[in-house]
């Protein structure tokens, strides 16, 4: 991916992409400029991530490259734009979008034609090319859409839909290609597919992308630059390697280093103070970031671990099962089927069968036969990839959906038997949008809404409790829909855990939050476990998982594939692939590196491997603190 | 309340939108498909306005008898076929018993007859139209007949949305619900109930506005990223577009064979008036 021009010093203006003076940009209406004399000057061909914390101009910055600002968004501009060597000052939106493709972080808003082939048509048909069809099919190929040109666009998945996007803005062939924020609404699985697929039309095609992203991981992976955003200013554009190793910065703006580097950063804290001979230069090293730079790196800065890097194909992985399942015998299933527990589950699938229609009069089987309890005080994780069923589940159990064969128990009734709202009075179900949650024009009152319909005694009290609680007291006359998303996400869980509910269904929580937000939410999480029982979480984020649950339902097909303690369940490798899950950064290196446990977060691998390089025998008290 | 959840899960929105999707979008094998939309919306005028000033039953008759005809080669929904007849009934009985109240007799139920008569000729006429061509076809029907470019984008446009409408609809619905209270008893013929589940539809729509709104922005500068204000003030985009249609010897054929027909039954009408 690198490529010979990613040094950003080396650039004369004739071969930039794009190259802003000085810009200052202020909305109409606004006070603050959002833009305040941002430079910045990209190559061609350069594949470059744009980060900052929420609202520092991103998003601005890269609608001033094809003129949506200021033309149309019309404001206070000075400063000025280049692009790909000409000014922009004379160029319309529509002139500058030849050469530049936009994709939007709610992309799905951007498709407006009703089948594949005619979305992609869509931009060359506009500007009059005749061959317009040939254009659509060449940017479906780049995209890797070919295959289902004439499917209807809610026919497919969110991923599909993603990719689509992006081969309408590449049906133009334009040089420069910017995506806002492309993993945010896609599972990890989707978004590797859509950084494959922009790496490829980097490498291959040769186009200029731009990628504004806080995910670091996969900054660290694909992309070659990466500039820093603060306030409306550019702070630095630099190679990706050396920028995520200014962990100050980061730090400062809420933006979370890659978990390798996290980890390498506090092995080299502590090892130094405990080691002596460390290498002393490491307070101004660089720590990688990469799965494949942290195993070369860790094999060399702590060489006296017992498995080094030998052992560093997936394939070494399978063994590594049988090594663990020994460890965790102890710590196994907090829970269930133990006989001394007379308690009736919270939830009981019984050969539950869910099927629905589609168009066509298709009829599609979502859930395949379960068979599971949940207990009192679990707090369980329901992963596997799109379309396994996860959701359908979590409606099972709201009696959204009702079963056409065997039955869904809930709290000893039968949801067949019993209607939405009197269930609803027990169960809270957790919308993954949570814009479609918002039914009351202030915060207060979506908190409030539930205890007033259901005339609950000191329901004003109860409602003050909770948004304390959530910190939404100073945001409670605003209307929810018009928070950040991270601030969305704390009102959901306000209103869900305002109902007292005895299940608290919760559908993706921490999709479409940035990483800061998404710390905050765990702690949010743990605030729940005070006002429910059980807690169920369908999701895609396996650190989520490895922080926050004790029980992890993997679904495949719509069947339960396994059924057991997050370490058992990321011990298994061919189960893990089988059902199309993604590791954590940490957890791949884990493997990588041969340590006998799948180290869940950085703290734990540290701590394995500095106990591991001091004493090999305190390697199993140390390996699984978290697990107890 | 069994037997209300069972009425309501048969009548769901989910089943309401996969109707209406198949009736617009399920009609790639019907054989009206085929003909040029530009030849299907000229004979779509004519069934929609003649029949207003045709008072022969004959002719009005044999103008019902096409249309059956044509919907059912349309493959329109039974779902929106049910809907028709239910309104026609209704429109059609109200007058009736009004004509009664005021003197009327069953001889007041002829005139009635030829109205919706008329009524049903402009209707199937519409159904066959819009379920036999997806929204494509027409909106590039009505920009060949010079339609602007702007309205035939927004009819397709629509039913691209109409998904995410009812998918959105129904989860804030959803909402309500999870959140609210159902009425505890149900009163006379169920009439609580009746009244909570009208008064959420109605309320749902608020929420739904708003979101709408919000989303439209990034749409319309999508648009404008796309060249679609270009296109619009560049001629040679709407002659691409366009390019595909050609009127064929089948669209000649569906045409001259409907105004034989008519002529036909207006020749037959003139001899045998049978209502």
């Amino acid at each position: 991916m690198h490529n010979e021009m990613s040094t950003p010093s080396s650039v004369t203006p004739s071969d930039s992409a794009i190259s802003i003076q000085n810009v200052i940009f202020t909305y109409p209406g606004s006070e603050e400029p959002v833009l305040n004399g941002a430079s910045l000057e990209l190559p061609r061909g350069s594949f470059t991530a744009i980060i900052g914390g929420n609202g520092c101009g991103k998003s601005t910055l890269c609608k001033l490259f094809n003129g949506l600002i200021p033309q149309f968004y019309t404001g206070d501009f000075s400063g000025e734009v280049h692009v790909l060597g000409t000014p922009a000052d004379g160029l319309s939106v529509a002139d500058l979008s030849r050469k530049i493709g936009y994709v939007y972080q709610d992309f799905d808003n951007q498709l407006v034609r009703p089948t594949v082939l005619d979305e992609a048509c869509f931009a060359p048909l506009n500007y009059g090319l005749p061959n317009y069809r040939e254009l659509g099919e060449r940017a479906l190929a780049m995209c890797g859409l070919d295959a289902i040109y004439n499917r209807y666009i809610w026919e497919l998945s969110g991923g599909q839909k993603h990719l689509l996007a992006l081969a309408g803005a590449l049906s133009l062939d334009p040089d420069i290609l910017i995506v806002d924020e492309p993993v945010s609404q896609l599972d990890p699985q989707h978004a590797r597919l859509i950084y494959e697929c922009l790496s490829r039309l980097n490498t291959e095609y040769g186009k200029t992308i731009i990628v504004i992203e806080h995910h670091t991981e996969f900054i660290a992976d694909f992309c070659a630059d990466v500039v820093l955003m603060d306030k409306g200013r550019v702070l630095w554009n630099l190679p990706v390697k050396e920028g995520l190793n200014r962990i100050a910065d980061l730090e400062r703006l809420g933006i979370q280093p890659p978990e390798v580097t996290r980890a390498a950063i506090q092995a080299a804290e502590l090892s130094q103070g405990i080691e002596t001979n460390a290498d002393p230069s490491s307070s101004g090293q660089s720590f990688p970031i990469t799965v494949e730079e942290a195993n070369v790196y860790f094999a060399e800065h702590y060489p006296s671990m017992p498995y080094g890097t030998l052992q560093n194909e997936p394939s070494s992985y399978s063994n590594l099962a049988h090594d663990v399942s020994g460890l965790f015998a102890n710590t196994k299933r907090p829970t269930p089927v133990s006989a001394a527990e007379p308690l009736i589950p919270i939830v009981q699938f019984h050969q539950t069968w869910l099927r629905y229609r589609g168009l066509g009069k298709k009829e599609h089987e979502v859930i395949r036969g379960v068979n599971i309890s949940l207990h009192e005080g679990e707090r369980i994780a329901l992963i596997g990839n799109n379309g396994a069923g996860k959701s359908s589940l979590l409606k099972l159990m709201a009696g959204i959906s009702l079963p056409q064969e065997g039955s869904v128990s809930v709290l000893g009734e039968v949801t067949h038997r019993s209607s939405l709202e009197q269930l609803a009075g027990k169960v809270a179900y957790i919308f993954q949008n949570s814009s479609e949650m918002f039914i009351e024009d202030s915060v207060r009152k979506e908190v409030a809404y539930f205890l007033k319909n259901r005339r609950i005694p000191d329901a004003d009290q109860q409602v003050a409790h909770v948004l304390e609680r959530f910190r939404l007291t100073p945001l409670k006359e605003r209307d929810a829909r018009l928070l950040s998303g991270g601030q969305q996400r704390r009102v959901t869980l306000a209103i869900g855990a305002a109902m007292k509910p005895a299940l608290m269904l919760l559908d993706e929580p921490t999709a479409n939050l940035d990483l800061a937000t998404r710390e905050e939410l765990i702690g949010v999480l743990d605030e729940l476990d005070q006002h429910v029982r059980t807690t169920v979480i369908a999701t895609h984020d396996m650190q989520l998982v490895t922080q926050w649950a004790s029980r992890v339902i993997v679904l495949h097909n719509g069947q339960v594939e396994a059924d057991g303690t997050p370490a058992d369940v990321f011990a298994d490798e061919s189960l893990l692939r089988r059902s199309g899950l993604a590791l954590t950064q940490i957890m791949e290196l884990s493997h990588r590196m041969g340590m006998p446990t799948l180290s869940p977060t950085t703290e734990a691998f540290v701590d394995s491997l500095l106990n591991q390089s001091l004493t090999k025998e305190a390697m199993h008290h140390a390996a699984c603190p978290q697990l107890v | 309340m069994q037997l209300v959840r069972n009425w309501f899960d048969k009548i769901s929105i989910e089943r309401i939108q996969l109707e209406l999707m198949n009736t617009v979008y399920g009609s790639g094998h019907a054989s009206l498909s085929r003909i040029d939309p530009r030849a299907m919306l000229i004979w779509y005028l004519f069934f929609a306005i003649v029949p207003w000033f045709v008072h022969n039953g004959t002719v009005l008759l044999g103008m019902f008898l096409l249309m059956v005809t044509t919907t059912v080669l349309s493959r329109a929904a039974p779902f929106i076929i049910i809907i028709l007849c239910l309104g026609l009934i209704g429109q059609v009985g109200w007058m009736f018993i009004i004509s009664l109240f005021f003197g009327g007799n069953l001889e007041s139920a002829f005139p009635l007859l030829l109205l919706t008569l008329k009524l049903s000729i402009v209707s199937l006429a519409s159904i066959t139209v819009f379920s036999g061509m997806d929204p494509e076809r027409i909106g590039d029907g009505l920009l060949a007949l010079g339609m602007p470019a702007t309205f035939s984008f927004s009819l397709s446009y629509a039913y691209r949305i109409l998904p995410v409408l009812f998918g959105e609809f129904r989860n804030i619905m959803l909402s309500y619900r999870l959140r609210g209270q159902v009425p505890s008893r149900h009163g006379w013929l169920y009439w609580r109930l009746v009244v909570y589940y009208m008064k959420l539809f109605v309320v749902s729509f608020f929420p739904l506005m708003l979101a709408t709104a919000k989303r439209s922005r990034t749409t319309v500068e999508a648009l404008e990223t796309r060249g679609f204000s270009y296109g619009m003030k560049h001629p040679e985009s709407k002659r691409l577009k366009l390019a595909h249609l050609k009127i064929t010897s089948r669209d000649l054929g569906f045409l001259t064979g409907s105004a034989i027909y008519v002529a036909l039954l207006f020749w037959v009408g003139g001899h045998y008036e049978i209502l």
